[in-house]
């Protein structure tokens, strides 16, 4: 226990643990929020930022829109995020059609971005498929805000500003103590 | 309390807040704002054909029953345009029960980008995307109603739909060769 006392004194060991377990603290609150969010929203990402334009004028690329999925069916003319089955990349667009089917509770929705002038989602769906389902939706568009993702989308268009963030935050907390 | 940093820092923390709050409110209050609008949709006529219309990712297509609609829209949405509207995005839809349950679809739509375009004066329009049932035929089709819709997209906040005028209407079967239905 000697050692340890003296390791204290000579190193401040208690004083960067204290903070490391702040910073850990910080972190995992924030995942907490997130992840609470989504159960609530029961959305797996109720934040998300636009990254195409194919709904311009209504959304631009670099807004952030905030979804709310829930349980009930969809409507027409909402705007959903949804991803088609197997393919990773989120879309956001409007619904254009809503078929619904009693016997087995399933609905057939068509989508449709509101830049693609009279062409529907037909063509980013699977080959042969012509609707999505209600579990293919991530979530219904409640509120926006513009250009709060810009940041996203230059990480996005440009690595290098990952790269050189990454650096200035390392080399700032490094002098940060003096 | 001298430090550049950590003055960037404070004023930096004290604008997102700020900016926070306003979202909040601004978001709370936008759709209060009042307005008037006046709107009156007409029905014409609705004729329906098998299809000859190819949907290139449906090959039921061909042979489907399709309605075409004709309508008149009166409508003068201007006073749906306060500090935060960014554009009126109007629709016209389509609902009907049929053998399987509720359906909706859009028919048409029209992006309002200011007051001088929210002036609608449509006069015998046809629909502008294809109205089909989710099976071949409108056979066991009724209720249907021909209602229009403005969703107002703020430039910041929340997004809401504010449905207009409504009528009832039904859709008849296609007429096949010879006369006969």
């Amino acid at each position: 226990m000697e050692f340890m006392a003296q390791a204290n004194k000579k190193f401040g060991v208690r004083s960067l643990l204290v903070q490391g377990l702040t910073f850990l603290s910080v972190l995992t609150s924030a995942f907490m929020i997130w992840k609470g969010l989504s159960l609530f929203t029961n959305s797996e990402s109720p934040v998300v930022v636009v990254l195409s334009g194919s709904m311009e004028p209504v959304y631009y690329r670099g807004d952030i829109l905030f979804l709310h999925n829930g349980y009930s069916p969809i409507e027409i003319g909402e705007v959903v995020v949804y991803k088609v089955k197997e393919k990773a990349i989120p879309i956001v667009h409007r619904v254009l059609k809503v078929h619904n089917d009693n016997t087995s509770g399933k609905q057939f929705l068509l989508t449709k971005g509101d830049h693609n002038d009279e062409t529907d989602d037909r063509g980013i769906y699977n080959p042969g498929q012509k609707w999505i389902s209600r579990d293919d939706i991530i979530g219904r568009v409640k509120g926006f805000v513009p250009y709060a993702g810009m940041g996203t989308i230059w990480m996005n268009d440009y690595p290098q500003l990952k790269m050189i963030l990454l650096g200035t935050l390392c080399v700032l907390s490094l002098f940060s103590n003096e | 309390m001298n430090n550049f940093l950590q003055r960037l820092s404070g004023i930096t923390s004290f604008a997102m807040s700020t900016l926070m709050v306003l979202v909040v409110l601004i978001s709370l209050t936008t759709p209060f704002l009042p307005s008037n609008p006046t709107h009156a949709v007409q029905l014409h006529n609705v004729q329906t054909t098998t299809g000859r219309m190819m949907d290139p990712y449906d090959k039921t297509s061909r042979t489907a029953e399709y309605a075409r609609l004709t309508f008149d829209v009166d409508a003068d949405l201007s006073s749906m345009f306060n500090w935060n509207t960014k554009l009126l995005f109007t629709y016209i839809t389509v609902d009907y029960q049929s053998s399987n349950g509720f359906n909706r679809v859009v028919v048409w739509d029209r992006i309002v980008r200011g007051k001088r375009q929210a002036k609608l004066k449509l006069r015998k329009h046809h629909n502008k995307y294809l109205l089909r049932n989710f099976a071949q035929t409108f056979e066991g089709v009724e209720g249907a109603n021909l209602t229009l819709i403005v969703n107002p997209v703020p430039y910041l906040g929340v997004m809401y739909d504010k449905t207009m005028s409504s009528i009832p209407f039904s859709i008849p079967r296609a007429l096949k060769a010879g006369g006969k239905k």
